[in-house]
């Protein structure tokens, strides 16, 4: 299994879903902040991130979600968190990031928040 | 009084080494009175030391090592970082403020912060020969 794997999904409404697995530190951040990045030249702006799949997270993958959530919002979209793990969240909580990222349970709670 | 363990490693600065890392600290907190609600932390703690030294210690394109001393004791979990780059002191750095990083996009400078976070002691010193040594503390009692 790859150590990091992005899978992007783009529903009709415009919504992007990404779901993030592996390891997402030092070494694989800059593969989501290029898919990211792409996503908003292409005008895309709200995005739902799965991160159920995901192993583990350091300062640098948190970091591509605090770098990118600001540009979202600017252009009335957002990056609402799906389904982290209890590892995950916790680095979330630690950051003191978990209030200004919502974070939801579902993919339909997720989009719905988009809208 | 329980037996001390003790163990070392050695990496290169490169970001892909931070897995191996991580299944060390991993390995030797397995071994350790430390609880498992403290596990992530601490891997996450050390991951964020490494992660600091790999980006900024060195030039790019410049090898250096990077080493990892671990030694678990019935009141604490210590793990010692020793570099060869850049002199950086982290306690030299302040707090981040989150909003204003957001604000800026700014997505570094974060690791620092989380160190100081989850372990009981960050220690920095200069020492001859070596030049730089983080010391990550967590108590385990």
């Amino acid at each position: 299994m790859p150590a990091f794997q992005i899978l992007k999904e783009k529903l009709p409404d415009g919504v992007v879903i990404l779901t993030v697995r592996g390891f997402l530190d030092a070494h694989t951040f800059e593969e989501l902040e290029k898919t990211i990045n792409d996503l908003f030249e292409n005008g895309t702006f709200r995005l739902a991130v799965d991160l159920s799949g995901l192993d583990y997270i350091s300062s640098a993958g948190a970091g591509v979600f605090i770098g990118a959530i600001g540009t979202a919002q600017e252009n009335d979209g957002n990056i609402i968190l799906m389904r982290p793990s209890s590892n995950v969240k916790e680095v979330f909580d630690l950051l003191g990031l978990s209030q200004i990222f919502t974070f939801k349970d579902s993919r339909e709670e997720a989009v719905r928040a988009l809208k | 009084m329980g037996q001390g363990l003790k163990d070392r490693l050695v990496v290169t600065n490169d970001t892909k080494y931070l897995i191996v890392v991580r299944d060390f600290i991993g390995r030797m907190i397995k071994q350790s009175r430390v609880t498992r609600e403290d596990e992530n932390k601490i891997v996450l703690a050390v991951d964020e030391a490494v992660t600091n030294i790999i980006e900024h210690g060195y030039d790019p394109g410049v090898e250096g090592l990077i080493e990892l001393e671990v030694e678990s004791e019935d009141t604490q979990f210590k793990v010692v970082i020793r570099d060869s780059g850049r002199v950086f002191n982290p306690e030299s750095v302040g707090n981040p403020d989150m909003q204003r990083h957001i604000k800026a996009g700014r997505k570094k400078g974060l690791g620092i912060f989380l160190m100081r976070q989850i372990m009981d002691e960050v220690r920095y010193r200069f020492k001859d020969g070596v030049k730089n040594e983080l010391t990550l503390v967590k108590y385990t009692k």
